[in-house]
């Protein structure tokens, strides 16, 4: 198998990845919102979770979810054919840092120093998961 | 840990497993056909006929939707912060899953970044 890393980061890629980051960021807040007039709903059984789900597929949000993964998946596709995972992935988890940002503009909610300092380590995390594919790649014949 | 967290961790696990189970479908049903990257629309087209000609495909399909719905569960119940970056709890399994199911190789980085993966998720439960 011939290996050919694909580092060179355009500035058309890097767009492509930043918009990656704001659209999957749009899929969590699209399905917080669909359910978040649902709050206080209590499921005890079979046919409440029917009842739950169903208002939240009832909702337009939901949808543009939904619409968003598509999105993703199909932009997500092209980019990886052009450029390394291992590049595309560090770039494409600053969600871990747009989400709560969007959190606490748009739902009112409250991040803590210690989970920002977690948010941190998990962003770590992936990054440094993500630079092991080329690892992985090497390691098979 | 506010009341109900263990209750909201073991659904967002559940979630991830589910997430996880489709994921290692797809990859071992993605393995056996054979596709090199190509932007050719008939050959892409023609991969994904013949992907989901696959049984198992489905199976993993429906894994996918149990896990979105246990997600949205879990999403109208806590803030979304909190669940989004909980959810990075599919790498730790991702890595487990592959390594146990998919004999893939899992390098030094990948079990050093799982591990800053852990940490982070126990100081986001703890605050």
């Amino acid at each position: 198998m011939k290996i050919n890393f694909k580092k060179k980061i355009t500035v058309k890629m890097l767009l492509s990845l930043i918009s990656l980051d704001v659209l999957e960021t749009l899929v969590h807040f699209c399905f917080k919102k669909s359910v978040l007039p649902e709050g206080d709903f209590y499921v005890s059984n079979l046919s409440d979770l029917a009842v739950f789900l169903k208002s939240a597929f009832f909702t337009p949000y939901l949808w543009l979810g939904f619409l968003s993964v598509l999105i993703i998946f199909i932009m997500w596709s092209t980019v990886l054919s052009k450029i390394d995972l291992s590049v595309a992935v560090p770039v494409c988890s600053f969600s871990y840092l747009l989400v709560p940002i969007v959190s606490i503009v748009f739902l009112g909610e409250r991040v803590t120093m210690l989970r920002w300092v977690g948010i941190f380590f998990i962003l770590a995390g992936v990054i440094f998961v993500s630079f092991s594919s080329q690892e992985k790649e090497l390691s098979q014949p | 840990m506010k009341d109900g967290m263990a209750f909201i961790l073991f659904l967002i696990a559940v979630s991830s497993s589910f997430d996880t189970i489709s994921q290692v479908i797809l990859k071992s049903a993605i393995n056996e056909l054979k596709f090199s990257p190509s932007l050719n629309l008939v050959k892409i087209f023609g991969f994904i006929f013949r992907l989901i000609a696959i049984p198992r495909i489905w199976i993993s399909f429906c894994v996918s939707f149990l896990s979105l719905c246990v997600w949205l569960f879990v999403l109208s119940k806590t803030d979304l912060n909190l669940a989004f970056s909980l959810d990075s709890v599919h790498y730790i399994f991702i890595a487990f899953a592959s390594r146990m199911v998919l004999k893939e190789k899992v390098g030094l980085k990948r079990w050093v970044g799982t591990f800053l993966i852990v940490v982070g998720i126990i100081l986001v439960t703890l605050s």
